[in-house]
C-alpha cells in the first residue's frame, strides 16, 4: 500500500518529534491558525462539553478549549506531541475514535498532510455526534509560491525538476471535500498570511520548526549540490524587496461543517415547491 | 501514568473500529477484532498499526 501513498507517514512522524522540544518559541503560524478557529468558534452560540484537538501539537489549542470549559482529548501523529499534550498518538486518516464519540473536533496545520484526506474528513464526521460542529485549518493552494520558484531554479542547475513542495488544496475542492464527507453546512475559507523574510534559510528554518519540510514519498534523498543551493538562494534573494526582504505567501485555508440532524435547517425537497418560478418572473 | 477510563471508551482499534480492551499487565491496548495490541507508551496509547503487535492465533 505505501507505494502508492503521496506522504511518507514514518518521515512525517520523525519531522514532528523533531520539531516538538523548540514548537512553542516557533509556532506563528499555528497561533495564526488557532486564532482563527477560536475566532469561528466564538460566533457559533451553542456549547460544547468534549473536543478532539486533532493535530493537537504542543496542545496550545487544548489550552485555550479548556479555559473556555470544554473537555479536550487530544491526539498527534508525532510521539513527542501526543506525550506533550497528554493524548495519543494516531493518523488522521486512520482516526481511533467511535463514532458519536465528541460534539466538536478542531483541527490546526495538520490535514494539508494527510494521505487520505476524503477519509480523515469521513473519519472525523463520524466521530462526531449529530449537531457536532468540525472547524479545521489548514495551509492551503498558492502558498509558498516564491519558495517553490526558488527550489526550482536550484533544480535547473542539473536540468530536472524534483518534487520538494506539497500538493495543495484549492479552496473549492476543499468545500467539495466536506460536503462528499457528509458535512452538513459546509463553508471553506482562506486568509492570506505574508511574510517577509531575509533569505531563503530563513524560511527552511521556520518550516523545519513546523516539522512541516518535504515528506513526499517521492522526495529526493540525496543532498542538494553546492551550486543548487546557490542558484535557490539567489533566486530567492532577486525576488526581495527594496529592504533586501522577500514576501513569502500562505493561504490558511479554514473548513467548517456540522454533523448532520434533523434539527439544522434542511433544503426543501425537489417539487414541493408551491408556485412557479417561471410565472413569479414572468410578473415582474 | 494510566489511561483515563473516560477516554478509553472512546477510542476503538483504527483497523477494525471495534472498542480496544485494556490489558493492564502488558499495558497494551487489545483490538480482539482485528487480533492487534497496542502499545502504551509513557502513558501515551500509540494506536499506531505500524506499532502494533499481532497477537497469536487461538486455537
Amino acid at each position: 500500500m505505501s507505494e502508492t501513498e503521496i506522504f511518507d507517514r514514518a518521515a512525517r512522524r520523525l519531522r514532528r518529534d523533531r520539531a516538538a522540544p523548540d514548537f512553542a518559541e516557533q509556532d506563528f503560524l499555528r497561533a495564526q491558525m488557532i486564532e482563527g478557529l477560536l475566532d469561528r468558534l466564538s460566533s457559533v452560540t451553542r456549547s460544547f462539553s468534549l473536543a478532539l484537538d486533532l493535530g493537537c501539537f504542543d496542545g496550545a489549542l487544548g489550552v485555550e478549549l479548556r479555559a473556555r470549559g470544554v473537555k479536550v482529548v487530544s491526539a498527534d501523529a508525532g510521539f513527542a506531541f501526543a506525550k506533550m499534550a497528554g493524548g495519543v498518538q494516531c493518523d488522521e486518516d486512520r482516526l481511533p475514535f467511535a463514532d458519536g464519540s465528541f460534539d466538536l473536533i478542531l483541527s490546526a496545520g495538520v490535514l494539508d498532510s494527510v494521505n487520505d484526506l476524503p477519509g480523515a474528513l469521513t473519519l472525523i464526521r463520524r466521530a462526531l455526534k449529530p449537531d457536532g460542529l468540525f472547524l479545521g485549518a489548514f495551509v492551503g493552494a498558492g502558498s509558498l509560491p516564491q519558495l517553490r520558484a526558488a527550489m526550482l531554479a536550484g533544480d535547473m542547475v542539473h536540468g530536472s525538476a524534483a518534487p520538494r513542495i506539497h500538493p495543495q488544496i484549492e479552496v473549492r475542492a476543499a468545500g467539495d471535500l466536506l460536503a462528499r464527507a457528509g458535512f452538513a453546512l459546509p463553508v471553506a475559507d482562506s486568509e492570506r498570511l505574508d511574510i517577509r523574510y531575509p533569505g531563503l534559510l530563513r524560511l527552511a528554518a521556520d518550516l523545519r520548526a513546523a516539522g512541516a519540510t518535504n515528506i513526499l514519498c517521492g522526495r529526493s534523498h540525496v543532498g542538494l549540490t553546492r551550486p543548487q543551493i546557490g542558484a535557490a538562494l539567489q533566486a530567492f534573494a532577486e525576488a526581495a524587496e527594496p529592504d533586501g526582504k522577500t514576501r513569502e505567501r500562505i493561504e490558511i485555508l479554514y473548513l467548517t461543517g456540522w454533523s448532520p440532524a434533523p434539527s439544522q435547517p434542511q433544503p426543501a425537497r425537489r417539487g414541493s415547491a408551491v408556485r412557479s418560478l417561471a410565472e413569479a418572473l414572468r410578473k415582474s | 501514568m494510566s489511561v483515563d477510563p473516560d477516554y478509553l471508551a472512546l477510542l476503538v482499534c483504527p483497523i477494525s473500529r471495534t472498542p480496544l480492551r485494556l490489558d493492564a499487565e502488558r499495558n497494551e491496548l487489545i483490538s480482539d477484532a482485528a487480533r492487534l495490541a497496542y502499545p502504551i507508551r509513557e502513558g501515551v496509547p500509540v494506536l499506531l498499526v505500524e506499532a502494533a503487535r499481532p497477537l497469536a492465533e487461538q486455537a
